[in-house]
């Protein structure tokens, strides 16, 4: 408060003060907000990282054991981050390459426009676990309709949700099922490129790809570049689809009393948030679970850090200046 | 006064916010003090969800609440026991008196931190011998180092179920005995199609189908997973390597793990209509006793007979021993009657005429010494064959652990890279398998 | 719709200036030419997006489909139902706990909806408005907030709600906590206050409106799209929400919401495909309709998301 130096005649600083009392009444739900339901329980992550804490005896300080066992013995960690990675890089890429396609698809459909959006936005509604239901039963190797189609048309099918090599690209696929929202996203976006930009490129003779090259691309490159903040964020914390997905396909009968490991088959399908409840709230290893979750948390930083730079548009310029 | 600046503002925020940090021991509010003869409303969870299943246990609390109408008994069912391991954990008004649990891998768990009450103390003050109405393997999976924390509601065996009609139709006689007997009567059962798919297979040795969990075959040889100190053993006991070596060859029998797994991949849902067993997919396989009742109800199209599973060629004279686990009922710390929580658990666990009746409902297994021999039990031969198998000498239970049988998962993922060829190396594989456990274990502990 | 003449095309097509007027001549010549290149150019965009539209809407055909068959043939691969067992959803709406699932998904959809927009209101505000110290630093923390993975800090969550203040069990544990400001419908809110003019504010204060008063007379009235998208969001988000209420509620089953009943019905129906998808329908079905209600909305709301960044 360099300024405060200077004394300021009362009223002004009278005036001062209403104004930041003001200012923090507007904030204070959030102020409140921001600490007890983020950087408490942030601060409490790190304090039980480095206990021993079943959640019934009390808590017992044990150095870096945790560290070390969920860094260096614990056989899931691996597979876990693998498959987050992997989710992250091949499910969002071809969500965008995906969601700019339908959204410049509708852009050209003259016909029944109204029949069209509507399909293509529809599955986006489809609440997450209702969708992943419906696809493990659709995909389903022994009873479902779409290996039944497969083998009438002679084509081998896989056994999706139930083949370790084909779960993931079952997920992909069951999330660009959902592909509403970044369709809704580029539409706007396309629609907004300037028309007299596409007739003058038409009279400089450019073809299609150019045209989508040189004016298309580099007026929607925020909105690209938006999705991927976006589709990166929501991906590290892909939880539901995997869990039921993977729960359901495994086909073993549920029944209370066993605990269900997440990830069948083959742990192909589990996500470092997966483990985290597993760790937290399925064997109360509370230490290893807080690990996981700061590793997840320094990721999840990192990365959002790393793609902010980029300019993903999400502090406007002039907030850039405050 | 003025508003302090946004950055000090936030710091006083956090610090107040740290100060919860180390609260969160809970005092442990249970009694056992109670008067179990004075009025009480006592919460009772099980993990049942079938409906005849549900009507069984309903009806055993009904005839308890008539032999001591001072208790009410408030039954919530379909209780797993990730839902009760989180709920004793919090505590609270909610939380239950008498808990039960589907699986013994917890009790460990459940008696080692104390969540669920030592029994022991009550079984004295009520003059119950519990060495003279349990069997032995049924104590040891219902305590951990010495502290008696459950008892055993029911139990369940694991045997054969076969397909008389297939046994005839290749002229084998009698339910294999020997793992190279069921080799080959598995081999003579495999039928394929036209163009080579499998109709139906003998046996399906893989380890993902329904309930062939390796902990469960593996206990034909009667393990011991663990050595005296508590560290795991599996790489230096032979009978692990013997064990494996039995799977693969069941499985290259038959035509390869991949064919298996493809053929697999087609079965129906282990609890319906579809069940591969119920659509002559598989001849014979591995399942506990409650499943003769859903063969029943769905009419199987065939006959079927029920043996013990067949046991190691040079041990053949453990022949009749099968893998035992239960669902097993305790009292939980928390409780504020915890004397008529008791009278409850002695009333299902302990009473001869309520076991038996409440094993005939629900096709299990019956858990006291008493009750085993009772006249009154289902007298169905394919159902006697588990009663057999659960007092046999050498039947076994996996041994109880402090972190919920994670042994037991860690085992199945090695078993599932086993079966798929994809650990070379057995013997190194094995010391990394107990290196694993043993860590896991550590990790668990104090 | 392949079967559209060459008119009906022409006068759909913007952009093609003077066709009509030749559409007379013969099939000769570069306007002829350019005709059948945009028939041809028709003809792939709609197949294309006929083959879209099949990947998107046969899902819910299979579903419905499946949702009406018999407990054997919904487990067959069938496709077509033998015959419509309607019944199947009152059985589906008789089964013990699914009425009070859709009562526990609209008290948390509905409250949590309510306290969002109470409490993100007057936060996006000031973050937009007001000129202070610290608003850059704040509006990192939102964004960061709004980054971070739910589950990074769910373990101790978990054991405050849990252990200290009993409330585990319920679904309290995810509204209260939405009376606090949610980062997501801050941000979002904010971006769009952004938008709204300068001048109208000013205006508010000329005529001695306090912060407060310019705040509920003059731009939450103007900002009710904006609203309107963060209301929606919100909405959906708790009636979709698995993790949440897989947390706090799953302890007790009169807690149950919809999207966590659905995967237990699964499980207790293991073997009733039909029930199961009719289940998943009822389960969309308020989705969708509200879809339909407030579509506007909704569409304003993902763009908003996007472009107004």
């Amino acid at each position: 408060m360099a300024s405060s130096s200077l004394a300021p005649p009362p009223g002004l600083r009278r005036r001062r003060n209403r104004a930041r009392l003001r200012t923090a009444g507007f904030l204070s739900p959030w102020l409140i907000g921001f600490s007890v339901f983020f950087a408490y329980p942030l601060i409490a992550t790190v304090y039980f990282s480095f206990m021993h804490y079943n959640q019934i005896e009390e808590p017992d300080f044990v150095g870096l054991r945790n560290w070390k066992y969920v860094l260096t013995q614990m056989p899931l960690f691996g597979p876990a981050l693998w498959n987050t990675l992997w989710l992250v890089v091949v499910m969002v890429a071809l969500r965008i390459v995906f969601g700019l396609g339908i959204g410049l698809l509708v852009t050209k459909i003259k016909s029944a426009t109204g029949f069209f959006r509507t399909a293509f936005y529809l599955p986006y509604l489809a609440p997450p676990v209702a969708a992943t239901v419906a696809f493990v039963f659709l995909l389903n190797p022994g009873t479902g309709p779409v290996n039944g189609i497969l083998g009438a048309l002679g084509i081998p099918a896989p056994a999706w949700f139930n083949d370790p090599g084909w779960a993931k690209p079952s997920l992909v696929m069951l999330s660009l099922w959902g592909i509403g929202d970044l369709m809704v996203i580029f539409m706007a976006a396309l629609l907004d490129v300037p028309k007299e930009q596409y007739e003058a490129a038409e009279l400089d003779g450019a073809g299609a790809w150019r045209k989508f090259r040189y004016v298309t691309w580099p007026s929607i490159t925020p909105i690209v570049m938006f999705a991927v903040v976006t589709g990166v964020v929501q991906t590290m914390q892909y939880y539901t689809q995997a869990l039921v997905a993977g729960k359901l396909a495994s086909g073993v009968s549920v029944g209370p009393g066993s605990v269900v490991q997440p990830g069948y088959p083959e742990h192909s399908t589990l996500t470092v948030p997966q483990l985290v409840y597993s760790l937290g709230f399925q064997n109360f290893n509370t230490g290893a679970a807080c690990v996981l979750s700061l590793v997840l948390f320094v990721i999840a930083m990192a990365v959002t850090t790393l793609l902010m730079r980029k300019r993903a548009g999400l502090l406007p310029a002039e907030d850039r200046s405050v | 006064m003025p508003f302090p600046r946004m950055r000090t503002f936030l710091s006083v925020a956090l610090a107040g916010a740290g100060l919860l940090v180390p609260g969160c021991a809970h005092p442990s509010v249970g009694s056992d003090r109670d008067d179990p003869a004075k009025p009480v409303t006592l919460r009772f969870w099980h993990g049942w969800s079938n409906a005849g299943e549900v009507k069984a246990i309903e009806d055993s609390v009904a005839r308890f609440e008539k032999l001591h109408p001072n208790i009410t008994v408030k039954v919530i069912g379909n209780v797993t026991d990730e839902t009760v391991n989180q709920v004793l954990r919090a505590g609270g008004d909610e939380a239950p008196d008498v808990v039960s649990s589907f699986t013994t891998n917890n009790v460990g768990q459940y008696c080692s931190s104390g969540m669920w009450a030592d029994l022991d103390p009550f079984m004295r003050k009520t003059g119950v011998d519990k060495e003279k109405v349990f069997p032995k393997t049924f104590l040891e999976y219902t305590s951990y180092e010495g502290r008696q924390c459950a008892l055993p509601l029911l139990a369940d065996a694991y045997g054969l179920y076969y397909n008389k009609d297939a046994f005839k139709e290749a002229g084998i006689a009698r339910p294999p005995r020997t793992m190279s007997e069921l080799r080959r009567a598995a081999v003579k059962l495999t039928r394929r199609t036209g163009d080579g798919s499998y109709e139906r297979v003998g046996i399906m040795p893989n380890f993902r189908f329904y309930e062939n969990s390796p902990d469960r075959l593996f206990a034909q040889w009667g393990p011991a997973y663990f050595d005296r100190q508590g560290k795991a053993r599996l790489a230096e006991d032979p009978r692990t390597k013997e064990f494996f070596a039995t799977q693969r060859a069941l499985i290259r029998a038959q035509g390869g793990y991949a064919a298996l797994e493809r053929f697999r991949a087609t079965f129906g849902d282990e609890m319906s209509s579809q069940n591969a067993f119920l659509t002559q997919k598989v001849a014979m396989h591995m399942d506990g006793e409650w499943r003769g009742l859903m063969l029943k109800d769905q009419k199987a199209k065939f006959g079927w007979g029920t043996a013990p599973m067949p046991v190691p060629d040079d041990r053949a004279d453990t022949y009749g021993r099968g893998c035992l686990t239960g669902t097993v009922a305790g009292i939980a710390h928390s409780s504020r009657h915890q004397n008529a929580a008791w009278e409850l658990v002695r009333f299902l666990t302990v009473n001869t005429d309520q076991v038996v009746r409440f094993a005939n409902a629900i096709h299990n297994v019956p858990s006291t010494k008493a009750a085993l021999k009772s006249p009154e039990l289902d007298t169905d031969p394919t159902f006697r064959t588990f009663l057999d198998i659960a007092r046999n000498p050498y039947s076994t239970a996996i041994p109880p652990s402090v972190n919920g049988g994670q042994y037991i998962v860690t085992l199945r993922d090695f078993a599932y890279d086993v079966e798929a060829g994809k650990v070379p190396d057995l013997d190194r594989g094995l010391r990394g398998l107990d290196a694993q456990i043993d860590a896991d274990n550590l990790q668990s502990q104090n | 719709m392949t079967t559209t003449t060459a008119s009906d095309l022409a006068s759909t097509t913007p952009r093609a200036p003077g066709t009509r007027a030749r559409t007379a001549a013969p099939d000769r010549g570069p306007a002829a030419r350019a005709r059948r290149r945009r028939l041809l150019h028709w003809i792939a965009v709609h197949a294309v997006a006929v083959a879209a539209a099949l990947f998107f809407v046969l899902p819910f055909v299979f579903v419905l489909l499946t949702s009406v068959m018999s407990d054997d043939q919904a487990m067959s691969g069938e496709l077509w139902p033998d015959e419509w067992n309607w019944s199947n959803y009152a059985t589906v709406f008789r089964t013990p706990g699914f009425l009070d699932w859709w009562k526990n998904s609209l008290l948390y959809a509905g409250l949590g909806t309510l306290f969002t927009v109470g409490s993100a209101v007057p936060v996006a505000y000031a973050l937009a408005r007001f000129r202070f110290r610290g608003r850059r630093t704040a509006m990192i923390l939102v964004i960061a907030t709004m980054m971070l993975p739910p589950q990074v800090i769910v373990v101790p969550m978990y054991l405050v709600w849990a252990q200290q203040l009993h409330l585990s069990g319920s679904l309290w544990p995810l509204i209260i906590p939405m009376a606090f400001g949610d980062a997501y419908s801050i941000f979002l809110l904010r971006q769009f206050l952004l938008t709204i003019p300068q001048e109208y504010i000013e205006a508010a204060k000329v005529d001695g409106c306090g912060e407060l008063r310019t705040l509920l007379k003059v731009v939450v009235p103007m900002a009710r799209p904006g609203l309107a998208a963060v209301a929606l969001f919100q909405f959906f988000f708790c009636w979709n929400d698995y993790f949440g209420p897989q947390i706090y509620a799953a302890q007790n089953p009169a807690s149950w919401t919809l999207s966590y009943g659905l995967e237990s019905f699964k499980t207790a129906h293991s073997v009733n495909w039909n029930l199961t998808m009719a289940a998943t329908l009822l389960v969309m079905a308020p989705v969708v309709i509200v879809f339909f209600f407030a579509q506007r909305a909704f569409v304003e709301g993902v763009k908003l998301t996007g472009v107004k960044g």
